[in-house]
């Protein structure tokens, strides 16, 4: 500080200084240990295994590019408009509208899917396959 | 306190180490300095951090006037440095440091003032939580080298906080940092993020409100 200040102004200065490094020195245990347990805190963070950090600065770094190609998907799926029923493949003369729901129907049933472990359940499966395709003709 | 020589260096001394500009330039992908510390500088950053972090916790605890939230304060100002900026020069870890720790304090504080504008009509809400809340010196424990002498620099102290808390926020800052923490006008410059002019000014003024304000108890 300037040495040309006024006097009355240094000795406000000096005062205020030593009235503050006797708070300082003052710090309850308390106050001193909570201090060290964050400080300890931060150079834990800073010294951090590289491996956590790099992870999750590639993840952020990958962020945009994540983000550009979900608006890219949304933007392509409202531009495209609802589906055409008439552009789905047809499938062996059944109704590709009433097919194509099929799923979303059992999904909407909550019931659960099992995978076809024997013979004999694939067997049924293609009855049911070919049941629907009757129907859907109206030869069943 | 300061030598006059300290005035030339300026804020260009300190000029590359402005948080914003480095965040603008992490968040654009160019290359960080969060890179890992070796042992040697680990003991570096712990050394600096223990010596700031006392004097830190009371500056903070001036400008919020609540133990906690003075702790969230220097918290947040060490793991801040420790994770962005440790890789920085030494001698810019303080600057850096307050600056940090007075960007944390004002968030702190405008979240308080948010609350208090949306909650504070509730009746038994915190909206006078500050005016409640225990006064810190009270808190200073009676032990100390010698009791009479505890005592009067308990009492100076409490004068002392009572007429920093009439201050002006950018005021207090300046006080705080030129006064208390030592910092020449540069380094304080650059922790409060403006010029050295304004910190001349801020400091002067404070200077004059003290004056003012402690002349007759501190006679």
């Amino acid at each position: 500080m300037n040495d040309d200040r006024e006097p009355e102004l240094q000795g406000l200065e000096r005062r205020a200084r030593d009235a503050f490094d006797a708070s300082v020195e003052a710090l309850d245990a308390h106050t001193r240990s909570r201090l060290n347990q964050a400080r300890q805190r931060a150079l834990a963070a800073a010294t951090a295994a590289p491996g956590a950090n790099d992870a999750r600065r590639g993840w952020s770094a990958w962020a945009p590019a994540g983000a550009l190609a979900a608006g890219v998907l949304v933007a392509a799926l409202v531009l495209r408009g609802p589906v055409d029923s008439d552009r789905v493949p047809a499938v062996a003369g059944s109704h590709p509208a009433a097919l194509s729901q099929e799923p979303l129907e059992l999904l909407a049933a909550g019931e659960e899917f099992e995978i076809a472990t024997s013979d004999e359940e694939l067997e049924f499966y293609e009855w049911v396959e070919v049941a629907a395709v009757d129907a859907a003709n109206g030869q069943g | 306190m300061e030598p006059r020589g300290a005035r030339v260096y300026g804020m260009t001394r300190f000029a590359s180490l402005d948080p914003l500009v480095r965040d603008r330039a992490d968040t654009a992908g160019r290359s960080t300095e969060e890179t890992r510390l070796d042992a040697a500088h680990a003991r570096e950053l712990d050394r600096f951090l223990a010596s700031v972090e006392r004097r830190a916790f009371r500056i903070a605890q001036f400008a919020l006037r609540n133990v906690d939230d003075a702790h969230d304060a220097v918290q947040h100002a060490m793991l801040r440095l420790a994770e962005h900026y440790s890789a920085r020069p030494s001698e810019e870890w303080r600057p850096l440091f307050y600056r940090i720790l007075y960007n944390g304090i004002r968030d702190i504080q405008r979240r308080h003032g948010v609350r208090r504008r949306f909650f504070g009509w509730l009746p038994g809400s915190s909206a006078h939580a500050d005016e409640d809340a225990p006064d810190p010196i009270e808190q200073v424990p009676d032990a100390g080298p010698e009791p009479s002498r505890q005592l009067e620099a308990d009492e100076a102290m409490a004068e002392l906080q009572r007429a920093l808390q009439r201050l002006p926020a950018r005021q207090l800052e300046a006080f705080s940092l030129r006064c208390l923490e030592g910092l020449d006008v540069a380094a304080t410059a650059a922790a409060m993020g403006c010029s050295e002019g304004s910190v001349k000014t801020h400091y002067f003024r404070a200077l004059q409100t003290l004056r003012g304000e402690l002349a007759e108890v501190w006679t």
